[in-house]
């Protein structure tokens, strides 16, 4: 019984310890890797908003795809679009990603956050120049979903990660009819 | 006394280098070798966790009961490693990123785990602390090793730290354009491990005579 509680509280003290450490060092990250995270949202929000102002952001939780909505106004301060933060599924996992439309549904730009996507391949999506086949699609035009709805060069560049690809389109085709709902509200 | 010392020091880099000839942590070594970068970052983890759980677990090796000495070294290695995450988070949040789940999977890799019970517990500080970093600049040469041949082979470039003007990106003028993209892959990966492990298994058996 002695030797049982000795154990106990050897284990108890090793794991107590560790725990304090982490703390302290918790308490020292903690703020940089917040201002961080906030850095990176707001710079993504200014690159996709391109020259509407950025309105206050409203979180979306009835939604599985949706998770925050921006409205975007333009120099008159009427109601031109919105930014979407939303969550899809690539190759890899679960991905998060950034998208302006106008208000008519019209993709303006987007960018790609977190994801899991195969570096080489699907990680390429990060690059803003990804996203460029996207742009003006979703009204008059539908946001392209299959390989063969894109021009050879687009194909190509989107080749050996077609997964990736029809994960990103699905998104931001979701995201248009999202948008066209709202109705400039 | 002092070629004792040595040896323990040298001795991981390839005569025991853990992932070519003890064949330890196989799963992060294919993971994170995409990027000379990511080698980079995974081998300064493994050291860091590798030579603070060495220490502590010889430092408190008379101190552990021998029926709880794993889930006490588990314990010590974990705190470590969620040290170098929060660190990495914080100032290098790039590596953070494309390390993502094998940064945490430290905890586990065998390497340390394997450190600890096979000799940091059966030996002096000074022991265990060179024992820890040669075996740990052994799995980092053997990551920098293998992330080179398949980055510049299957992606065509070669990334480091971004510094100024330059973006950490070096481009290799013909594989840029025409690369061998079956070496960013899993299976890749494994057949270069295969050739590698290969040569190493020749090199060792020429060497031993």
């Amino acid at each position: 019984m002695k030797n049982f509680a000795k154990i106990g509280i050897t284990l108890a003290l090793i794991a107590s310890i560790a725990a304090a450490a982490l703390a302290f060092i918790n308490s020292v990250t903690a703020p940089r890797i917040a201002a961080y995270d906030a850095m990176v949202v707001e710079m993504t929000l200014k690159e996709v908003a391109h020259d509407y102002a950025i309105g206050d952001k409203r979180t979306i939780d009835d939604d599985g795809t949706v998770t925050a909505v921006h409205p975007l106004t333009d120099s008159e301060g009427a109601t031109a679009g919105y930014i979407l933060s939303l969550t899809g599924n690539g190759y890899g996992g679960p991905f998060t990603m950034m998208a302006s439309y106008l208000a008519d549904g019209t993709v303006v730009d987007a960018r790609l956050l977190t994801n899991s996507e195969t570096p080489g391949l699907g990680k390429k999506a990060e690059n803003p120049s990804y996203m460029e086949k996207f742009q003006g699609t979703g009204n008059d035009n539908p946001v392209p979903q299959k390989k063969d709805e894109l021009s050879k060069e687009d194909a190509d560049a989107v080749g050996g990660s077609t997964i990736t690809f029809t994960g990103v389109s699905k998104t931001l085709a979701y995201g248009s009819a999202y948008v066209k709902e709202l109705g400039g509200k | 006394m002092a070629s004792g010392k040595i040896n323990i020091l040298s001795r991981g880099l390839l005569k025991e280098n853990p992932v070519f000839i003890l064949m330890l942590g196989l799963c992060p070594t294919l993971g994170v070798t995409t990027q000379v970068i990511n080698a980079l970052g995974m081998g300064a983890g493994v050291i860091f966790v590798l030579v603070f759980s060495n220490i502590f677990v010889s430092l408190l090796k008379d101190i552990i009961p021998g029926s709880v000495r794993i889930p006490s070294y588990i314990v010590i290695i974990a705190a470590f490693v969620t040290i170098v995450e929060m660190m990495m988070h914080a100032f290098a949040p790039s590596i953070y990123s494309s390390l993502g789940i094998f940064l945490p999977l430290i905890v586990v890799n065998c390497i340390i785990l394997g450190r600890a019970e096979a000799f940091a517990n059966k030996n002096s500080i000074v022991d265990s602390f060179l024992d820890a970093i040669g075996m740990g600049v052994g799995f980092t040469l053997a990551l920098l090793l293998i992330a080179l041949i398949r980055e510049v082979f299957g992606s065509g470039t070669i990334t480091l730290f971004a510094m100024g003007s330059f973006d950490g990106v070096i481009e290799i003028p013909i594989l840029y354009t025409y690369p061998v993209r079956v070496l960013t892959l899993a299976a890749g990966a494994l057949l270069l491990m295969g050739y590698l492990k290969g040569f190493f298994e020749w090199y060792s058996k020429r060497k031993r005579g």
